[in-house]
């Protein structure tokens, strides 16, 4: 821009002088004023040429936005295992570009640059219907149908989601394809998607690798939601957006057996086949003009979730030599052992509620309790009590070879089901956050919060022992998290976010 | 416990919220085409009131929406409607939905050379010229000579209201942006074959084009009968938009600019009054 107003103020010098230097040539010399308004007007048309391909330049600079910005925090956390247990992190470095190749035609690109986890974010193409304007079409990876998880972390009111949305959306994004409804004329509007299904989940192999370690799809099926939202106005008082969404996705089985959430077991199934999970919620956004603006937002979701199971093997080989009749035989054993845990399926429910309340210009107070139970199907006392599913079969099959009467090699195959139990992962969680934002200008907030998650008590046994304990090493000295209790794991933020 | 510690919470920041309320000093950002008009409205107001304070700015309606969104202005003027993604940046910064207080009425007036032969043009005929297809004035009745487009920048309401109800598709590239409709109006009255738009009030020394909603139908001026009419085809509403309710000296100064003071200044500056 800055360039082409030097270009029309030199435009300008450049008129006044030839005017003037033509007014005093033709007081002296008549004849040659057509000669030099022709040079004029040749000078001119070339400069306006100049300012029309800067201006062409110009508008394809104008089509690149970039926008983004920082979380720098530091942090306290009361776990007794944490250590360091205060530090300064990066949570969020972000950069988000888009290009509007053509009316209707964008393209998103936004990497995540937090150290030591430089990764992909965002990443796709819309194109809008020109005709109708109501319809829009995304491919790529990019957030998944949710009120929470399209709701920007830079905008979000307390630092991080709901544990139930982290749970269901692990890192919120996904490669697929979304067919958006919004039309012009009312405040509807309506998603649908299709996604690989696995994006930033991890399933464990029996000997604790990842199987899903690239994030791309690992079966074929593909999972599908839906979400529709409508907005009504209050009048006066503010306004209420309402709606939907829900889930409906498979996961192949790993394993051939599924256990249900109370450890009992459910079904054979074929290796390969669907794992079906699903789940439906219910949200709402209510806006009231109270005393400077505040809002009640709030979602309930239940539904039915799947841990494919794990295959893990492992392989030994035994030697061993013995004189008989001062003959030395070899004997080699080889031990293959193959341990398959069953697929697992639990009934989930949790919610959350948000109360925002914005003090003047510059202040809002924030407070959200969410609640999420992975495991509906037993309570916390029945953690660990019992192992409800012991299904645990070993079945081994051996075969020996001589070759030669010095060396007999045996082999043994070994297949285990092993048993699962309950574990930390079924405790349901509740949880208080509090925060205060100050704007310092448009682009600075400054952020003070406090997280307080409430562990569901598991059971204990005759001596008051906690049935379930985690422990770490901490400089030596030996931290114990006593689940029979509710431990302190508050985490206190100081955050400073800058947005451009 | 746990109910007793948010309930306690809950009711300090009622009570902080008490002491924030609407600002003695008002600041009014946004819509170029109701500068002249706002700052009228202040000068009148503040000689009435010799407490008040009303700074007034332009920039353009999307310049003053994002102010009000930023928290920069108290109040946005707007020569468009706010749009859907306006209105949920507002309701995530500030847990509101605005509030729209339509104060004054508007026709967008085409202006044309005076020496240009054409007097009336079609919704369609503008649409086509100013989305590129139709490239010379004997398309539609006027003289063998290439079109000139004039328009407003893209943070104009003007811009945006002309696009989404008269051009209904994107504006030619050849369509040189010029910031404020003072600058359409010299730059029609200085090249013969141009066209341009922008708001009636600044409408003196050149020709205004007749318009027609479609070919079979009358074309009307932008005259105040005719706008306050609903006949002449292209007219709005042109807007002040606050973050909430308007309290204190704010509601004071909106009261007033609804007024019969304050429409009567609408009337003067050249728009048509609301009440």
């Amino acid at each position: 821009m800055r360039k082409l107003l030097n270009t029309s103020k030199f435009i300008s010098v450049f008129m006044i002088s030839f005017i003037m230097g033509v007014a005093v040539n033709a007081q002296n010399n008549p004849d040659t004023i057509p000669e030099k308004i022709t040079e004029l007007k040749d000078q001119v048309s070339g400069l306006n040429e100049r300012l029309l391909t800067a201006e062409s330049d110009l508008a394809k600079h104008n089509k690149i936005k970039i926008s983004g910005y920082t979380q720098a925090q530091w942090e306290h956390y009361e776990l007794a295992t944490a250590y360091p247990n205060q530090q300064f992190t990066l949570r969020r470095v972000r950069i988000k570009a888009t290009y509007e190749a053509a009316d209707g035609v964008k393209f998103v690109l936004q990497p995540d640059f937090s150290p030591g986890a430089l990764a992909l974010k965002d990443a796709y193409v819309v194109l809008n219907d020109r005709w109708t304007k109501s319809f829009s079409l995304t491919m790529g990876q990019f957030n998944r149908p949710n009120y929470e998880v399209e709701y920007s972390s830079s905008q979000r009111e307390v630092p991080e989601r709901s544990r139930i949305v982290r749970a269901l959306y692990p890192g919120e994004r996904a490669i697929g394809a979304k067919l958006e409804y919004n039309p012009t004329n009312m405040p509807l509007k309506i998603q649908l998607a299709i996604f690989n299904g696995n994006d930033g989940s991890t399933y464990k192999d029996a000997l604790g690798a990842n199987i899903n370690p690239t994030n791309k799809d690992f079966d074929n099926f593909k999972d599908i939601m839906a979400r529709a939202t409508y907005s009504i106005k209050l009048g006066s008082f503010g306004g209420l957006d309402f709606g939907a969404h829900a889930y409906f996705g498979a996961i192949k089985a790993t394993t051939d057996t599924i256990v249900k959430g109370d450890y009992t077991k459910d079904a054979y199934i074929k290796i390969g086949d669907p794992l079906k999970r699903s789940w439906a919620g219910l949200e709402f956004q209510l806006f009231a003009d109270v005393l400077g603006g505040m809002s009640l937002k709030g979602e309930y979701i239940m539904g039915t979730n799947v841990t494919p199971g794990n295959t893990g093997s492992t392989s030994g080989t035994a030697l061993a030599s013995v004189f008989k009749n001062d003959t030395l035989f070899n004997t080699t054993t080889i031990t293959n052992t193959t341990t398959r845990t069953p697929n697992f399926t639990t009934k989930f429910s949790g919610y959350y509620l948000y109360f925002i309340k914005n003090v003047g210009k510059k202040n809002q107070f924030a407070l959200r309790y969410d609640v999420y139970d992975p495991n509906t199907d037993i309570k916390g006392t029945d953690v660990m009590s019992t192992l409800k599913y012991e299904n645990s079969v070993t079945k081994t099959a051996s075969a020996s070879t001589t070759t030669n009467n010095t060396v007999n090699t045996t082999t043994t195959k070994t297949v285990t089901k092993t048993s699962i139990k309950s574990s930390v992962a079924d405790l349901s969680y509740s949880t208080l956050t509090l925060a205060w934002h100050y704007y310092f200008d448009d682009n600075i907030r400054i952020t003070l919060a406090y997280e307080m998650p409430v562990n569901e008590k598991v059971g204990q046994d005759a001596l008051g022992n906690s049935n379930l304990s985690t422990t770490s090493s901490v400089n030596n000295v030996t931290k114990t998290l006593n689940y029979n209790t509710v431990f302190p794991q508050n985490t206190l933020t100081l955050r400073l976010q800058a947005k451009f | 416990m746990k109910k007793s510690i948010i309930f306690s919470i809950l009711g300090v920041v009622t009570l902080i919220s008490f002491a924030f309320m609407a600002p003695e000093k008002i600041t009014i950002k946004g819509s170029d085409t109701m500068v002249i008009l706002s700052q009228k409205w202040a000068e009148v107001y503040m000689k009435t009131n010799p407490n008040a304070s009303v700074q007034v700015t332009g920039g353009g309606s999307g310049v003053g929406i994002s102010a009000l969104i930023n928290g920069a202005t108290d109040i946005a003027n707007s020569s468009r409607p706010m749009k859907q993604p306006e209105i949920e940046k507002l309701k995530s910064r500030y847990n509101t939905l605005g509030v729209e207080i339509p104060c004054a009425k508007d026709g967008i007036t085409v202006f044309l050379n005076e020496s240009n032969p054409v007097k009336e043009l079609s919704i369609q005929q503008l649409s086509g010229i100013f989305s590129g297809k139709i490239t010379n004035w004997k398309d539609v009745g006027g003289s063998d000579a290439p079109i000139t487009l004039y328009g407003r920048e893209n943070s104009s309401g003007t811009y945006v209201y002309f696009k989404d109800n008269v051009v209904k598709n994107d504006y030619a590239a050849s369509c040189q942006t010029l910031p404020g409709t003072a600058a359409v109006v010299n730059a029609v009255k200085k090249d013969k074959n141009s066209i341009g738009y922008g708001g009636a009030a600044y409408a003196a020394g050149v020709k205004h084009c007749k318009v027609k909603k479609d070919a079979k139908s009358i074309a009307y001026e932008p005259t105040a009968e005719n706008v306050k009419a609903n006949l002449y085809p292209i007219s709005r509403y042109l807007y002040m938009y606050t973050r909430n309710r308007p309290t204190g000296a704010m509601k004071a100064f909106i009261d007033w600019v609804l007024g019969p003071q304050g429409q009567k200044l609408v009337t003067e500056v050249g728009y048509f009054p609301v009440k």
